[in-house]
């Protein structure tokens, strides 16, 4: 009899044991991704990554998704859009991840739509700009506020017409994202029959532009609207300071990349002064959600670290909204089931750190929440104070605006 | 054994190969096998090819880019146009990468060694500047593709794409392979060695020279083709990546370029490797790790691995031991 006791509770120990075991042994919540780690994207890839590693420590620090913890896979694409399709069918069909993340930028998330489209995965986008737009997936969801194609130009065109703008010139560089933007802003400018007086287009590597800069003044523009490249921004500007624009120039920027990046904003200092360019999240009081501060205090002393952008307000939030937004959807439907996920991104709305995030049927925000920012009384050699409000004024949209804008642009230098 | 029996051994080892290759697409329902291989694949025709004027001519192309995107935008052009199938894509590509070989076997006449090198990078980048200006094929934007349905027997275009990719690799071997056991390969070794010399004693070196050019142009555009519907996506920095150049040369170099079989063993270790690293270590440290290998061969091995293995093709290759 003794001895019976004695063995069954024995028994009744290793079962306890062996289920709690199973619990806490339960295999992680793996989600893949490609990231830009070499290669041209690497600046922006390695901080957008480090802002869902912030994302996956917190939500396995609360107990991770269904319990389980959350892993991530994470391969180098180099920047390239040839190196994504092995690397996809990969992390599907070897490592059998249980969720995908796009990786950083319009090139190398390309060739993997058709893919996902395909097998019917979820595919949670990462700043890619229309690239969902012929494949018609609808299983994908940028994090990018961009929202719907044309609101881009749009937004800058009616800070310029409020301030008086009548036609534009434009000055675009030869490359993807440039001509993306150039397009919209001549189908806006056309629609509103805002005459182009200068339309050029400059080949990427381009580092002098005062003969353009010359050519662009002597058109006598209202609205100067520029999509470039961060090597050419910053050609640009100084052109703009040594040669100057023009009295009748209200409003000069829109679509210039390179001024988000804390490395060439303190390069550039003062001459940025003036310049009304897009964002994606600012130090304003306007942007501060549930645990936005939280992030950027781990942000800034992972960053020195990980060698990122010591600022990382471009991209970085944006990684971990992504990661927030999946851990609601799990959370809701209790599964891991895909289209389970996918309809629940399309038909809530979703609570992040850079805002609450809605989308629309083509998988891009419902309206749009890029920024038009007019940057203030920016000094020489200064990282420190982009930290600091008011140096990037937020004009656009209206929900989150910060000031006016300081029009012309000849008075907005000083 | 003779060339009788080598000829015979070649034919049934491709033979072999390409049974495997079509078996394989048959029973492996993983994809990713089939999205790795095709990229070795691909490597192994571009180096090979590329070893026809690099290696038999000693005339180091830096352009293999230029002909690789011209093959992937003819085949978009085509496919946008026309809706052509895959195989006329592919010869489509291959007879304007043979009139650009022409073109640059043309520039042989007046540059050499150093200088021919630098004239084909700038080849690469005139083209590339003028697709991005093309806007009929996606600009500097690119352009997405949506692929046609597969044909029988494949399940999957990938694998059919692997397949396919595989009898590029094939021709481009035996290509290499004739040209050679042939009066060409013989030819383009001589001017190789001495150009002056070769053409005093009566060997057409213009006509080999443009015939090495054609023959890589149209070979090199040919494995490129196929990229568009493989990534179901072109854009001229990918199209033209001068990756291309640089591992098409790195793979006949690290493999050696006296005999067929060196650009083939490169295209598979470099290729195979790159695959590995891609998925495994996965940061700036898998491009270190290439640089490296290169280092080490150039250093270590000056002839490459077919140096290594058979000391005789060290007096092929040299010439002048």
């Amino acid at each position: 009899m003794e001895r019976r006791t004695f063995l069954g509770g024995a028994m009744a120990v290793a079962v306890v044991g062996h289920g709690s075991r199973a619990l806490a042994q339960q295999p992680p919540i793996k989600i893949g991704m490609s990231m830009p780690q070499t290669g041209g994207l690497a600046g922006g890839g390695k901080a957008s990554l480090l802002g869902i590693e912030i994302w996956r420590d917190d939500v396995n620090a609360k107990g991770g998704l269904l319990g389980r913890k959350v892993e991530l896979v994470v391969y180098d694409d180099k920047s390239s859009a040839s190196e994504t399709p092995a690397i996809y069918a990969k992390l599907v069909d070897v490592d059998k991840v249980d969720l995908l993340f796009a990786p950083y930028a319009t090139v190398p998330t390309a060739p993997i739509m058709p893919f996902v489209k395909q097998r019917g995965l979820l595919l949670m986008g990462n700043f890619s700009f229309q690239v969902n737009s012929k494949v018609g997936h609808d299983m994908w969801f940028n994090n990018a506020p961009w929202g719907p194609a044309d609101s881009w130009a749009a937004s800058f065109l009616d800070l310029a017409q409020k301030a008086g703008g009548k036609n534009m010139a434009l000055l675009t560089a030869d490359q993807e994202f440039a001509q993306n933007l150039a397009v919209t802003a001549r189908d806006v400018a056309k629609k509103r029959n805002i005459p182009i007086v200068f339309d050029q287009v400059y080949p990427p590597n381009t580092v002098e532009f005062s003969s353009i800069i010359r050519a662009l003044k002597a058109a006598k523009p209202d609205i100067v609207y520029v999509a470039s490249y961060p090597p050419d921004s910053a050609g640009i500007l100084r052109a703009v300071n040594e040669i100057g624009i023009g009295d009748s120039v209200k409003i000069f920027g829109g679509g210039m990349v390179g001024l988000q990046f804390a490395a060439v904003m303190s390069n550039l200092g003062s001459l940025l002064n003036g310049v009304v360019n897009y964002n994606t999240w600012l130090p304003e009081k306007s942007m501060y959600f549930d645990g936005t501060k939280e992030f950027f205090d781990k942000y800034t002393k992972r960053a020195v670290e990980a060698k990122v952008d010591p600022l990382g307000y471009y991209l970085a939030p944006f990684g971990y909204a992504m990661g927030q937004m999946i851990e609601a959807a799990v959370a809701a439907t209790k599964s891991l089931d895909q289209k389970g996920i996918a309809k629940y991104l399309r038909e809530n709305e979703h609570k992040t750190i850079v805002g609450p995030i809605a989308f629309s049927a083509d998988g891009e925000r419902k309206e749009t929440a890029t920024l038009q920012a007019q940057f203030r009384g920016v000094k020489d050699k200064d990282i420190e104070q982009f930290r600091s409000s008011g140096k990037q004024v937020i004009l656009f949209p209206d929900k989150l605006k910060t000031g006016e804008l300081i029009s012309p642009f000849e008075a907005a230098r000083n | 054994m003779n060339k009788r029996s080598h000829s015979i051994a070649f034919w049934a080892a491709v033979a072999v190969f390409l049974v495997a290759v079509l078996t394989m697409t048959q029973i492996v329902r993983n994809e990713y096998p089939f999205f790795a291989g095709y990229v070795i694949l691909q490597f192994i025709a571009l180096a090979v090819a590329w070893s026809i004027l690099g290696g038999y001519a000693g005339y180091v192309n830096f352009g293999t880019n230029a002909f690789f995107g011209v093959g992937v935008y003819t085949a978009v052009a085509l496919f946008k146009a026309t809706g052509a199938p895959l195989v006329v894509q592919i010869a489509a590509a291959a007879v304007v990468g043979m009139t650009l070989g022409f073109g640059v076997g043309l520039l042989t006449l007046r540059m050499r060694g150093i200088f021919f090198s630098i004239a084909t990078i700038a080849l690469a980048i005139i083209i590339e500047t003028f697709v991005m200006n093309w806007r009929f094929v996606g600009g500097a934007a690119g352009i997405q593709i949506q692929r046609p349905p597969v044909m029988a027997p494949f399940d999957s275009y990938v694998k059919m794409l692997f397949f396919v990719q595989a009898m590029l690799a094939v021709i481009a071997v035996a290509t290499a392979r004739y040209i050679q056991n042939s009066r060409i390969g013989r030819g383009l070794q001589a001017l190789r060695d001495d150009e002056l010399a070769a053409e005093c004693t009566g060997v057409p070196t213009l006509k080999l020279k443009l015939i090495a050019c054609m023959i890589s142009g149209a070979l090199i555009s040919a494995a490129g083709a196929p990229a568009a519907m493989y990534l179901q996506y072109a854009d001229p920095s990918s199209a033209f990546n001068l990756s291309y150049s640089v591992s098409a040369l790195a793979m006949a170099l690290i493999g050696g370029t006296a005999h067929w079989i060196g650009p083939v063993l490169g295209a598979i270790l470099l290729g195979s490797t790159q695959q590995l690293l891609a998925v495994t270590i996965s940061s700036e440290v898998n491009v270190l790790v290439l640089g490296i290998m290169l280092v080490l061969f150039v250093v270590g091995a000056p002839k490459g691995i077919i140096g290594l293995l058979r000391p005789r093709y060290r007096l092929r290759a040299g010439g002048k031991q």
